[in-house]
């Protein structure tokens, strides 16, 4: 087997407090111990774990790819415990006392595992490091490279908590034209194309390229190829956001269509069906890809991975180690026993499918009741990934007149009793006159009771109707 | 509400006069924090009300988290010696959809939410917040963090910018010099001595301050100081306080060592004795104790609102929990939390969840101020040995801070007059010799990263917290033998032999390697 090329070295794009982040000098003592264990070190700040009043931690958790909502199903016991590590997962002591910024390594083993599985990167130096979900772990790539005054390249709806980021690091934000399918290509190169001053030309393109927030749009793995091409075109680093990239649902099907519904969900992409990652064609290493077990396990864990080059995911390790440290041990723990043991990667893919099928079944039904109850009223691209419907409302001659009428249409929302999100809080351009009146607004059908989508869908239908085009 | 919580400056809950507001702090904000909003796009997810359906949040359903319930094995913090060969376990469950008593459901801790935290754990930690600090001013309140290095970053970001200054103690913890270096934020070094940051010092840098930007808060250690491991008085910290009142600065307190405040050293006492500290009663033989009270913090003297406290869970539960919380004037807590939202949301909901259960249900205030009092008697014990140990060994080759809290015991050695030639010779030495501490000039503040004191004397900070109490003996023996060398070899490190062996002299065999329990009280 061939062996693989060594990533590009992009470190001249590195901020200058990124280049003076390094190892800390007591966490590099470590050093002088591991050589000889004779040596008594007072060295280090730690805490003795016979003070951590914590014998074991332990969780009942769904057999992999069975329905929470299954109480007939089998549920598994797993348990980490103090002072008594398995083969494969270290004791409870060793979650619960400080480490290093990289993670937990039993942890840490598994994504990087995981990542080879799925993504199999193509450059043979990249590395996985810890964060505490995509938003913090959006913070460490952004500081890597940025300074008061750059610009970030974005899309032109993008998440609401990076342009909360970066606002007050005094970081401009250039958005690009989306279609369909997410950023179009031609947009991005000709934005970096014509860029009047090469001192400050943007060397970061932030995108989340399945099922993006806010307009749910996937591209397809020609799109990405295209993007990557402007990418090493203009030598860009590519930020791939990617929370939902496991909740990738195949195509839509009409209800009335569906004779049989375990036939109807039996192709699911699972694991080997998914459109390739960004990373998985990063021949440069210029992506820093953004993992997270928000959606796929629950955002309250607060951990998830980045994978890069590891001249990258070193520097971001520093960074862990100046500010969150690493993820809760509680978090990690539960996660890598139940990755590691309990459900081993064929659990986890099996979990994954489970957790497809259920977002098809939400994204099948909602799609239906959309179609019926907002023709003429919005027109939206059906999702083939993630939460999200992105709805544009076809206003009437005299709505789409109006300043201010987005306004009204919220709050006709409110007084009908739904809640969706209004397009102008997803633009990195803030709250102008012209953005506030752009027609869009975003739907989720993660979290509503699925029995409550008929309700919600015609009270939107009533709310937009003064403001909307009538079928003639 | 137990009684015996309180500092000695402060009284158990207030009598009903209404505390004054907090002086308003933003003339010291920086800009960009002055004009930070409150998240429009959270704002919109408000408070729905039930006839309300939210196809707003991109939140995933409780349906799809396989956590089905959450339990963990905890010790029983207990007072009784003849328990503490075997001690006593509890456990604690957390159920998937039910409401876990003063806990909330598992569903909710794995949810996503508000970027101030859990609220069972903020509530608690208010509540505890008030027992021990009364804060003197109204409208108060507390948040989550993720641990102590993360709150150091966000709360210097609200009053210093790219080019400012910030006021720190001449020697301190690395983490936060780092987080200064990120930041572009320059150390400005105030001069110690064995109570920690010296009060004349501060205010003649501050009066005499003729810097481009004024200086606008500072950030110390007070109690169990890292490196030092000084303890500031009441009287120090009263003074300092006056201080950053005359030159109107915000006042960052991180005291994670707060409640490691030990018993007060004798040296007198034989080594046999050193674990019964000094005058303390066993909590359980129900008469008035006489008690050792916690220094009280500077919060709990504050009346302005200057002072940001930070707590962690780190030395009192465990570090790796990333727990912790910040006590400031709610108008700062909520650029805190918008700060939360914009990078790691909330500290992980199962470790607040746990954290939360374990305080409020399975050990109570009760358990839990037994948890810090046992605390409080192992570290005594650890304290009283290492010191004792320096006494015996390595009295008169260094200079040393007596430490009343913490873990870190801080060293003076002169080794001739220039100690940045001497520092790495000593530190070989010390390795060969087979012993490693930690050397000063990691958390030297006043110079760029590397470089060292530019006084003569060499520094090394010894923690006492982790290696076994059996090995304190040789590791300061090691550590004489390597002064020695230096000061007394002119051919070195090669005159010095690997001659690390573990003779463990007898007395130190006698049982003496835990601590005996329930010696200790805080103070009511």
């Amino acid at each position: 087997m061939p062996s693989k090329p060594h990533s590009k070295d992009l470190s001249d794009l590195f901020s200058e407090v990124t280049k003076l982040r390094k190892n800390s000098p007591l966490k590099s003592l470590q050093k002088y111990m591991d050589a000889d264990p004779t040596i008594v070190s007072l060295g280090a700040g730690l805490p003795h774990p016979d003070t951590f009043p914590f014998v074991s931690i332990g969780s009942t958790v769904a057999e992999a790819g069975v329905s929470v909502t299954d109480s007939s199903a089998a549920a598994k016991a797993i348990s980490v415990s103090s002072k008594q590590p398995t083969a494969k997962i270290e004791g409870l002591e060793r979650f619960l006392q400080y480490g290093n910024g990289r993670g937990v390594p039993s942890y840490t083993r598994f994504v990087q595992e995981h990542t080879e599985r799925v993504h199999s990167p193509l450059y043979e130096d990249w590395d996985v490091v810890v964060s505490a979900g995509n938003t913090d772990a959006f913070t460490k790539a952004i500081a890597l490279f940025y300074q008061s005054g750059d610009t970030l390249i974005v899309d032109e709806w993008t998440y609401p908590a990076a342009i909360e980021t970066v606002r007050p690091m005094g970081i401009r934000l250039a958005p690009v034209k989306m279609d369909s399918e997410g950023m179009v290509p031609s947009e991005l190169d000709h934005l970096c194309t014509t860029w009047d001053r090469p001192e400050t030309a943007p060397r970061l393109v932030y995108m989340v390229p399945t099922a993006q927030n806010p307009t749910g749009a996937t591209m397809s793995l020609a799109r990405r190829h295209d993007i990557y091409s402007v990418a090493q075109k203009h030598n860009l680093v590519i930020i791939e956001d990617d929370p939902y990239y496991y909740l990738q649902l195949g195509s839509y099907k009409p209800l009335a269509e569906v004779n049989d519904p375990e036939d109807r969900y039996k192709n699911l992409p699972g694991i080997t069906s998914l459109t390739p990652s960004l990373l998985s064609i990063d021949i440069d290493g210029r992506v820093i890809r953004l993992d997270s077990f928000s959606k796929v396990l629950a955002p309250g864990l607060r951990c998830g991975w980045i994978t890069a080059p590891k001249y990258i995911t070193d520097k971001i390790q520093f960074h862990n180690e100046t500010s969150i440290q690493q993820p809760a041990g509680f978090s990690q723990a539960i996660v890598s026993k139940l990755m590691n043991e309990a459900w081993g990667h064929a659990g986890w893919e099996k979990h994954l499918v489970q957790t497809q099928r259920q977002y098809a079944e939400r994204r099948d039904m909602f799609v239906d009741i959309c179609q019926s109850h907002l023709k003429d009223k919005v027109e939206f691209t059906i999702p083939t990934a993630g939460m999200f419907l992105w709805f544009r409302v076809l206003l009437n001659e005299t709505a789409s007149k109006r300043k201010g009428v987005m306004g009204e249409i919220f709050e006709s929302m409110l007084n009908n009793h739904v809640l969706l999100v209004p397009g102008y809080m997803f633009s990195p351009l803030g709250q102008t006159e012209e953005v506030l009146d752009k027609p869009y607004m975003r739907a989720a059908f993660s979290y509503a009771a699925e029995s409550s989508f008929e309700v919600a869908i015609s009270r939107l239908a009533q709310a937009l109707e003064p403001f909307t085009c009538r079928n003639i | 509400m137990a009684p015996n919580m309180t500092t000695s400056a402060a009284c158990a809950g207030d009598t009903g006069a209404a505390l004054p507001p907090p002086r308003d702090l933003s003339d010291i904000f920086v800009p960009a924090m002055r004009i930070h909003k409150k998240s429009a796009f959270k704002s919109v997810m408000g408070d729905p009300t039930s006839t309300m359906i939210n196809m707003a949040g991109g939140v995933p359903h409780p349906n799809t988290f396989p956590i089905l319930q959450l339990q963990a094995k905890v010790v029983s913090p207990t007072s009784r010696q003849d328990k503490a060969l075997s001690p006593s376990t509890a456990n604690l469950v957390l159920d998937k959809s039910q409401k876990n008593r003063s806990t909330e459901s598992l569903d909710e801790l794995l949810q996503y939410g508000a970027g101030s935290g859990v609220d069972s754990y903020c509530d608690f930690l208010k509540r505890y917040t008030q027992i021990v600090h009364n804060p003197r001013y109204a409208d108060w309140g507390v948040i989550a963090s993720c641990g102590n290095t993360d709150a150091i970053g966000k709360a210097v970001s609200l009053f210093c910018e790219a080019g400012d200054s910030l006021l720190v103690e001449k020697w301190t913890f690395p983490g936060a010099l780092s987080s200064l270096v990120a930041a572009k934020v320059q150390p400005l070094a105030v001069e110690m001595d064995g109570e920690g940051m010296d009060p004349e010092s501060l205010d003649n840098i501050c009066s005499r301050w003729a810097g481009p930007k004024p200086l606008r808060a500072m950030y110390l250690v007070p109690t169990g100081q890292n490196p030092t491991g000084a303890t500031m008085s009441l009287e120090r910290r009263q003074k300092i306080y006056a201080v950053a009142c005359k030159h109107n600065l915000a006042i960052i307190e991180d005291d994670p060592y707060y409640f490691l405040q030990f018993a007060p050293f004798s040296a007198s006492r034989s080594l046999e004795n050193a674990v019964g500290a000094a005058g303390l009663l066993d909590v359980d033989s129900g008469e008035q104790q006489q008690v050792d009270p916690l220094v009280p913090s500077l919060l709990s003297l504050d009346t302005e609102g200057r002072v940001i406290r930070l707590d962690s869970f780190s030395k009192i539960l465990a570090p790796n929990l990333r727990c912790g919380w910040i006590t400031a004037p709610s108008y700062i807590l909520d650029k805190l939390q918008i700060l939360n939202e914009s990078t790691i949301l909330q500290p992980s909901g199962l470790a607040q969840g746990l954290i939360s259960k374990l305080l409020n249900d399975t050990w109570g205030l009760e358990g839990w101020n037994q948890h810090l009092r046992n605390l409080r008697a192992t570290y005594t014990f650890r304290r009283n040995v290492f010191v004792r140990m320096v006494d015996l060994h390595v009295a008169g080759l260094v200079d040393y801070v007596l430490p009343s809290a913490g873990m870190f015991l801080w060293m003076k050695i002169n080794l001739g007059p220039d100690a940045a030639e001497a520092m790495p010779r000593l530190l070989e030495t010390m390795k060969k010799c087979g012993v490693m501490m930690a050397p000063g000039a990691p958390f030297y503040s006043s110079g760029s990263s590397g470089s060292n004191s530019s006084s003569s004397d060499c520094y090394l900070r010894a923690a006492f917290a982790l290696v076994d109490v059996a090995m304190f003996e040789p590791a300061l023996k090691r550590l004489a033998q390597a002064i020695v060398a230096i000061r007394e070899t002119a051919d070195y490190p090669s005159a010095v032999q690997n001659t690390h062996t573990c003779n463990v002299p007898n007395a130190m065999q006698k049982g003496l390697l835990s601590p005996a329990p329930g010696k200790m009280t805080i103070s009511s």
